[in-house]
């Protein structure tokens, strides 16, 4: 990796004020998970065959390759956060990196990202926008659950009428009731 | 200025807005991405059915694409086992994806109502190619089958089975064919063209109009008779080789479908074949007719999981 | 000048009043479905192909060329409004525009997008009206080794978007590249990394991932970290609207992305992806500013022309030859198709007021759109000021709404899901995110070409380098990678 780092120099990590007094973090366990990640693609890429008779690269060869370099990039990684390497979260207008995890906010957005697989299928567009939309909302500190819920709701009303009108399928609008 | 044509906007939105009011009555399964042949063929079908007055309620068209239809299939098991009203667009390449992706699902299963279409299958080299017949290009093949690539349509496919089917008249190792899948038609004929290619096949429509224009030649057809549109190309039957294969397409009712319902949808799909809303379809496509309904139709299928199989194993890509 | 007389007959049958106005309804539909996240103008033109079945076909298409140039404004919006790009095009439009919008520049940025669009659009038109044929060449001229060399010369825009680590920027490439080995192997037909199940036979949907890093990685960072302190984001700060100084630094990369797009749009396979990607890294190596990354002009105008020349160049062999290179133009076919049209160059001959409608209605659909979208610049870059809390949970809505009606399958949703939560983690880390979509669209594509070179070849890896254009894309990649520390060495040394 070394030899490709040619670059990296000129954008040297910048210091920011009031970060170096909170630990910094060492997220071993993603190196951790890099290399199970490439256990996993080296195991099923090694499954298929590595040649073929007449492209030379079989089906399983690039799976493994790719498997393999994302063993060697945890190592990598753990290494370097064993020396030291900074991990700054991403500058962003709507977060503040230097603030601590909101735990609970968090994990109400969670909630709303993972809520569709279960309910678009079940609940339909409307109710599942109504209740994603509430629980953004609240997870960034709207208290108006009843307007938030009811405009989520129209969003998604609005939505499904129109572009189920152009050709679109968004299931059926509310499934709970058969229609 | 045409009153007409200013009103025909109005109108078209005006029937935009109404038409998703309407009632759906039957789900109709397409397994494949919206403007695909798996597409239109379920879409045209029932356009028609509506034009002739044959059936004119609701459809609920479905697109759950992928993996030669068994994505959509699975699903249409899923959710569609024991329903009236439920039906699936399939077609050729199903039958092979269904053994090379080790795919739950069995034809068998699934209550066959029509076989609606084919297309055949042309072989076409480069305009400058120096084999200007099927045999000069088998005798090639059987000589170095490496430094001659063949492509077509993807891995197991209709169009990889055509070769091997080829290969096997030919007595040549269909193992040792450089067959290299490509991802359209389209790129298909540029691969000929340019040479990468020594051979290729295709869906007829998709290589008459550049065998017009000159840059390929057609040296074979994989139909029974000669084809109108091609009236000096051979069929591989004609060359020496006891091939005939159609990429065909059909329609399928859920498993267990109730029996009453299932014969009706048998009979709606016979008037639609003889209808000339129907004919028109087929005419404006370039599909051929390839009609078949119920029963024979379910024979049909099992006879082609049959050959499609055994060619697949002989040809190394499942065991 | 026989082609220019075709051209006036053309734009008589597309500036008739009633033609004008399904150009304007195509323009405004394929604006609204292009907004859609995932729902890029291919699905959109096939989702529209039922209801124009009562349409004449010079109308239809007229009315397509409005949709196809409207769902690309659509997209770009988005991209550059809510950092959520809809479809892989308008994947580099999103790096830079969103920073301008958040810096208060959102104007500005559609303004560069719109007018870049319109200019690059106009330009391909023309090359489209009097250079198609030549052009339509190069499909069969080029071959497998040269596609790969393409494919590994727009590996090299992973360069310019690594961020501070060499590591993680590796990192997030090559999670790209193994979502991209999931599904079915094309050349075998195998299985690959689909753990037995059926969703992932049809592999990891790129627009769900694209749709998911940017949109659902953002909402879940900014939820763990609100700023909760209102009014951090302004939508216009400053200079309003687009000045001299945005054009004067604008209209060299809208050129220059053109002159990428048009003649890449042409070629099989390599869609707007690589042309786009191509001008962002361009533009970045040629900048001399260091706001790239920050929210630089340049990164928006070149791939945004080069988005659009590439529209117009994927005609260029639908019209001519009657090949479809690319999904949109395989769509544009099958409409042709259902009117018994045969695209290729017996139409120019048969149906002359047609295809000429068509071209002259491109520059009618460019010109409806840019007179569309500047004034309503103004209204879009008010989504804005639209609270954060309702603005998020609106993007996680339409980010749905996007998936959800692309495939109806659940498993995407899960995906979609699954690597939100990967993009959360990559921010909170910084580890850059577009490297991952990188390998993700171009690992694939240089696989398949690789293989497919070698098998022509027998597997003799020579014939990678075996063309003149292979070698010379091959030997331009060396360079880029070598050139830099060389040069830094010397200067060194001196």
């Amino acid at each position: 990796m070394r030899a490709l780092s040619t670059e990296s120099a000129k954008t040297d990590l910048p210091l920011e004020e009031g970060s170096g007094q909170t630990a910094a973090p060492r997220p071993f366990w993603i190196g951790g998970g890099l290399i199970a990640i490439g256990a996993i693609w080296m195991h099923g890429g090694l499954s298929l065959p590595q040649g073929a008779r007449y492209a030379a690269v079989g089906p399983g060869l690039t799976p493994t390759l790719i498997g393999a370099v994302l063993v060697l990039l945890g190592v990598i990684l753990i290494v370097q956060i064993l020396r030291g390497e900074r991990f700054e979260p991403q500058d962003s207008e709507d977060a503040a990196a230097t603030s601590p995890m909101d735990k609970r906010a968090f994990f109400t957005a969670l909630v709303a990202v993972f809520l569709p697989v279960g309910a678009l299928p079940t609940l339909g567009l409307p109710l599942t926008a109504a209740l994603a939309f509430t629980l953004v909302t609240r997870a960034l500190g709207s208290t108006r659950l009843i307007a938030n819920f009811v405009i989520g709701g129209v969003i998604g009303s609005v939505s499904w009428l129109l572009f189920t009108q152009l050709g679109l399928q968004l299931g059926r609008f509310f499934p709970p009731l058969g229609f | 200025m045409n009153f007409a044509k200013i009103i025909a906007p109005v109108l078209f939105g005006a029937a935009l807005a109404v038409s998703g009011a309407a009632q759906a009555q039957v789900n109709v399964m397409l397994p494949a991405g919206p403007g695909g042949g798996w597409d239109s063929t379920g879409r045209q079908a029932f356009q028609a059915m509506n034009d002739a007055g044959i059936y004119t309620g609701g459809v609920n068209f479905t697109n759950t694409g992928g993996a030669g239809g068994t994505i959509g299939l699975a699903e249409f098991l899923g959710t569609s086992t024991g329903q009236p009203d439920a039906l699936a667009v399939f077609g050729a390449i199903t039958v092979g994806s269904i053994e090379l992706n080790d795919s739950p699902i069995n034809l068998a299963d699934f209550r066959p109502v029509a076989r609606l279409t084919a297309e055949y299958l042309v072989v076409a080299v480069a305009a400058d190619s120096p084999y200007n017949t099927l045999e000069d290009l088998v005798t090639a093949l059987a000589d170095n089958p490496g430094a001659n690539p063949l492509g077509g349509g993807s891995a197991g496919g209709v169009d990889h089975i055509a070769f091997a089917l080829l290969a096997q008249e030919a007595g040549i190792d269909v193992p040792e064919l450089n067959y290299i899948p490509q991802t359209s038609g389209a790129e298909t004929v540029t691969a000929i063209v340019n040479g990468t290619l020594t051979a290729g096949i295709s869906g007829t429509s998709e290589f008459n109009q550049f065998a017009e224009q000159g840059r390929i030649k057609i040296l074979g057809v994989t139909s029974a008779d000669r084809r109108p549109d091609l009236p000096d190309v051979p069929t591989f039957a004609e060359a020496g080789y006891d091939v005939e294969l159609a990429n065909w397409r059909g329609i399928l009712a859920a498993p267990d479908a109730p029996e009453d319902n299932y014969r009706m949808w048998i009979d709606r799909f016979v008037e639609l074949s003889e209808s000339d809303a129907w004919a028109n379809v087929l005419e404006q496509q370039g599909w051929d007719d390839f009609f078949l309904a119920g029963d024979d139709f379910g024979t049909f299928i099992a006879e082609e999981v049959e050959v499609q199989g055994q060619i697949l194993r002989d040809a190394g890509l499942v065991d | 000048m026989e082609t220019f007389e075709l051209l006036l007959h053309g734009f008589s049958v597309a500036l008739q009043p009633h033609n004008l106005f399904w150009a304007f309804i195509g323009s405004v539909l394929g604006t609204a479905i292009g907004v859609l996240p995932g729902i890029g103008p291919a699905l959109t033109i096939a989702l529209l192909l039922p209801v124009t079945i009562t349409l004449a076909p010079t109308s239809a298409f007229i009315m397509f060329a409005g949709v196809l140039y409207g769902a690309m404004y659509g997209g770009s919006t988005t991209s550059i409004l809510i950092n959520t790009p809809g479809e892989a095009g308008s994947m580099m439009t999103a790096l830079e525009g969103n920073k301008m919008a958040r810096a208060g520049r959102g104007a500005a940025a559609l303004a560069t997008a719109a007018i870049g669009s319109f200019v690059a659009g106009t330009i391909a038109t023309l090359c489209l009206t009097f250079a198609a044929p030549t052009i339509a060449e190069l499909a069969f001229y080029l071959k497998p080794a040269d596609y790969f060399a393409m494919t590994a010369l727009a590996f090299c825009s992973i360069a310019v978007v690594m961020g501070r680590s060499r590591t993680r920027g590796f990192v997030s490439l090559f999670l790209g590249l193994a979502l991209g080995v999931v599904g079915i192997d094309a050349m075998t037909g195998q299985p690959r990394l689909t753990f037995g199940t059926l969703q992932l036979l049809r592999g990891v949907e790129l627009t769900v991932v694209l749709v998911s890093l940017f949109a659902v990685g953002e909402l879940l960072y900014v939820a763990s970290r609100y700023n909760k302190i209102p009014g951090v984001m302004q939508p216009i700060k400053g200079q309003k609207w687009f000045t001299r100084e945005d054009l004067s630094r604008s209209w060299k990369p809208w050129l220059r992305g053109t002159a990428i797009g048009f003649p890449m749009g042409a070629l099989p396979g390599s869609g707007s992806e690589i042309p786009t990607m191509l001008s962002y890294t361009l533009e970045r190596k040629l900048s001399k500013r260091d706001d790239f990354g920050k929210g630089a002009i340049e990164g928006v105008a070149g791939p945004e022309a080069a988005n659009n020349a590439a529209a117009a160049g994927i005609l260029v062999p639908m019209l001519t030859l009657g090949l479809p290179t690319s999904a949109t133009a395989a769509v544009l076919l099958a409409a042709f198709q259902n009117y018994g049209l045969q695209p290729g160059p017996f139409l120019f001959t048969s149906n002359p007021s047609l295809i000429w409608g068509l071209i002259a209605s491109l520059y009618v659909g460019n010109l409806m759109l840019l007179v569309l979208n500047l004034p309503l610049v103004g209204l879009w870059v008010k989504l804005l000021s639209i609270p954060r809390p309702q603005l998020y949970a609106g993007i996680l809505v339409f980010a749905m709404v996007g998936v959800w009606g692309v495939s109806g399958a659940w498993s995407d949703l899960l995906i979609m899901a699954s690597v939100g939560v990967l993009g959360y983690v990559m921010r909170v880390y910084d580890f850059p995110i577009a490297p991952a979509l990188i390998g993700l669209i171009l690992g694939p594509m240089a696989e398949n070409y690789l293989r497919t070179a070698l098998a022509a070849g027998q597997g003799n890896p020579m014939v990678l380098v075996g063309t003149p254009v292979s070698a010379t894309l091959i030997v331009l990649c060396v360079l880029i990678f070598a050139l830099p520390p060389l040069i830094q060495r010397l200067r060194a040394n001196a």
